[in-house]
């Protein structure tokens, strides 16, 4: 159904009538259960299936309405988030309790705002899970807004999702994420210091690397570590961003090369989509 | 026409994958040439919104026989019946206020402009084409704002500069195209969503250009990481993103390898374009020392000239401060002296470097003040609180029928006599003179089209050339 927002006689007709029926009847025969109907949907062969395309799939059915393959879809802003400081172990599992107020750039409510100002949370509360984050409506968290979050204005059923330079940029740079590559980094650098490519790749992926991707993430490592040795200070800049603590026995120029590898692997499109 | 048919359209145009990517960069300019259906002359819009309700009868609309009614009550006949704010609702007594500046008549059209306020713009009076008789649905800020913005006073439909970046798309792929600026924080709040996309593709929301090192959120890579240690990583994004294509096809990929670029051609590209200590003194003589200082009206101004030039559709300006509740004069004197020179130096920047001619100029707030004083008359302290039957706005360049002013309103400046115009007219001229028929830049949502002007919109004619 393609007009989630709309089922009534101006929305689209959906593609498996029959489909829908039959689930609509099993989740009443479930009791209404919801957990149920989540389940038998993405444990069916149809949802399970690879998301690869091939041209002809492309030509015959671009946007998948014949669900002739699983779906490929960018995660949504707070799983690509919770995503970073999951895989990183920043983040911070509690629970319910107040909103939190995690890094944003200076000064954003003020400048809009009639003399609010944004009141950083310190320690755990930067890093809990992003449903936890405070929304203020006249100013978004922007690295969320930025990647396609609902903006709280108006009721939204559907889903947006789009692919910007923006949010090229967010990834790349906001401090969330660059922190939550440094600590990457410290992992892989402290579970698996003999193949650190390998293993990074394969906590992000949750694959192996194919040889040509190895040996390019390879050839980048050893370019990184050479960059920071031969510009030490910017190691230590690097490492430096975020709020959580700096590990003394590990080397600044290794840990900051691996610090940029470590971004450049959840910047891959792979990462931030569910296929 | 929705975004699934674009794209679907694109699709089966394309031949080969390697093509796909292409088109969804070239979309926006081939959805330009189906959306430009009008021979409109302008073709990027710069838009100075005086936040807070500049009053009219200050600086546009001058009322002469203010003299002899100063002091005095307004009659009820000309209030009829009309909803107050809660802020003056209550005031036992409404007297008329005259303006305590002078008009003067300008250029060789003959424009009254206030000319103690006003004294930069009336230079190029014959330029501008005012708008005396433009009314408005809403007495609040929030409401009125979100109005002119979107269309609508509640909020959640698309600003009209994502209606424009919808339907022409940017003439420049390194930079977004649509950019907002705000300068004095001491004023009425302002929301994101007032350049948000609301039901369109986010792509379309406007992108806020703030003063500082980061123009742009998350432009600066973070410390530590060079330009050339960027280059290099997003080399490897790139080479591994185009392996993970190989194997699964997916045009989505291709257009993320083509975002991570672009995102490194701003980073090139916007430092250069904020950077303002370039320009020749002749700019800040201009503009006005204070365009040095980001932050501030006067930069912002030649901001947008810098967009414009680089072909930027939309480009919009905030000020803040023009809620002159109570002390007027003081305040309002302080509002032109930090626009007034900026506002005319764009408009002859423009004009000097030949396009003024396809650029179209916008200025107005949200809606206009009262002729009644807020609070005692006193000469310093009175006020005026917030008026939407009538009030002024102009209009400049791109397709306007300049030195002209339309529109009349009675001699109280409190209801328009000749010519209303509504904000929903307002907004089909706009797209007119950008060459697109208001009743055709469409999108469906929930089950139906919709349009900036939804079902309303009359064409103001002798504003258009």
């Amino acid at each position: 159904m393609k007009t989630s927002e709309d089922f009534g006689a101006q929305g689209e007709v959906p593609s498996h009538p029959e489909l829908l029926d039959w689930l609509a009847t099993e989740f009443i025969r479930s009791g209404w259960d919801i957990k149920h109907l989540q389940k038998l949907i993405v444990t069916s062969a149809t949802y399970r299936q690879q998301s690869n395309l091939t041209p002809k799939l492309l030509e015959v059915d671009p946007h998948n309405r014949l669900l002739a393959r699983g779906p490929r879809q960018r995660l949504p802003a707070h799983v690509i988030r919770d995503q970073a400081l999951s895989l990183s172990g920043l983040l911070v599992e509690k629970i319910g309790g107040p909103s939190v107020s995690p890094y944003q750039p200076k000064n954003l409510w003020i400048e809009m705002s009639m003399g609010q100002k944004y009141k950083q949370s310190t320690g755990d509360d930067l890093f809990r899970r992003s449903i936890y984050t405070i929304w203020k409506r006249t100013v978004n968290p922007p690295s969320m807004a930025l990647l396609d979050a609902a903006e709280r204005e108006a009721c939204w059923v559907g889903t947006k999702r789009t692919n910007t330079p923006l949010q090229a940029l967010t990834l790349l740079n906001e401090t969330a994420f660059v922190e939550s590559a440094r600590k990457l980094a410290e992992r892989i650098l402290r579970e698996n210091p003999d193949d650190p490519v390998t293993h990074a790749f394969q906590i992000v992926t949750q694959r192996t690397p194919r040889p040509d991707e190895k040996e390019l993430l390879t050839q980048g490592l050893r370019d990184y570590l050479a960059h920071f040795k031969a510009n030490p200070d910017a190691a230590k800049s690097l490492i430096k961003i975020g709020t959580s603590s700096v590990p003394k026995d590990l080397n600044p120029v290794e840990l900051a090369a691996h610090t940029t590898l470590a971004n450049v692997l959840l910047n891959l499109d792979e990462v931030i989509t569910k296929e | 026409m929705n975004e699934m048919t674009r794209r679907h359209f694109l699709e089966r145009s394309s031949h080969g994958l390697g093509s796909v990517a292409l088109a969804s960069l070239l979309n926006q300019s081939l959805l330009a040439e189906r959306s430009r259906t009008l021979p409109g002359k302008a073709k990027r819009i710069i838009y100075l919104f005086q936040s807070g309700g500049p009053p009219q009868m200050d600086l546009f609309d001058p009322k002469p026989q203010l003299e002899k009614f100063h002091g005095k009550e307004v009659p009820d006949s000309v209030f009829n019946g009309q909803r107050l704010t809660g802020m003056t609702a209550g005031q036992a007594s409404f007297p008329v206020a005259k303006s305590t500046f002078n008009f003067k008549q300008a250029g060789q059209s003959g424009q009254w402009l206030n000319s103690d306020l006003l004294p930069h713009l009336s230079k190029v009076a014959d330029d501008i084409s005012v708008i005396r008789s433009m009314h408005t649905e809403a007495i609040n800020h929030d409401p009125a704002i979100t109005f002119f913005q979107t269309g609508f006073q509640l909020a959640g439909r698309p600003s009209i500069g994502s209606w424009l970046s919808y339907g022409l798309g940017s003439e420049n792929a390194n930079l977004p195209a649509f950019v907002a600026m705000t300068s004095n924080r001491s004023g009425q709040a302002l929301y994101d969503r007032l350049w948000g996309a609301g039901f369109l593709p986010s792509k379309h929301q406007g992108v806020r250009f703030r003063s500082g090192k980061d123009p742009v959120l998350y432009l600066n890579n973070p410390e530590g990481i060079s330009t050339d240690l960027r280059r290099k990583t997003l080399d490897q994004i790139g080479a591994l993103n185009r392996i993970h294509h190989q194997e699964f096809y997916d045009p989505e990929i291709e257009t993320r390898i083509a975002q991570y670029e672009m995102a490194y051609r701003m980073q090139m590209s916007v430092p250069e374009l904020t950077d303002v200590s370039s320009e020749p003194d002749s700019t800040f003589k201009l503009y006005g020392e204070d365009a040095r200082k980001p932050g501030t009206y006067a930069h912002n101004a030649l901001m947008a000239r810098r967009l414009s030039e680089r072909g930027v559709r939309f480009v919009q300006l905030f000020h803040r401060g023009w809620d002159t509740h109570s002390g007027l004069a003081k305040q309002l004197t302080q509002r032109c002296k930090h626009t007034d020179q900026a506002t005319y130096a764009l408009l002859t920047d423009l004009k000097q470097r030949g396009l003024l001619d396809d650029t179209l100029i916008v200025w107005g707030g949200e809606f206009g003040r009262t002729v009644y004083s807020q609070g005692n008359l006193t000469p310093n302290g009175f006020g005026r609180d917030h008026h939407p039957r009538c009030f002024s706005m102009w209009l400049a360049g791109g397709g306007v029928n300049p030195g002209q002013s339309i529109g009349e309103t009675d001699e109280y400046s409190y209801n328009i006599t000749k010519d209303p115009v509504s904000v929903h007219d307002l907004h089909a001229s706009i797209l007119h003179l950008l060459g697109v028929d208001h009743k055709r830049l469409t999108f469906k949502f929930q089950g139906r089209h919709y349009r900036l002007t939804d079902v309303h919109g009359e064409l103001i004619k002798p504003l258009i050339a």
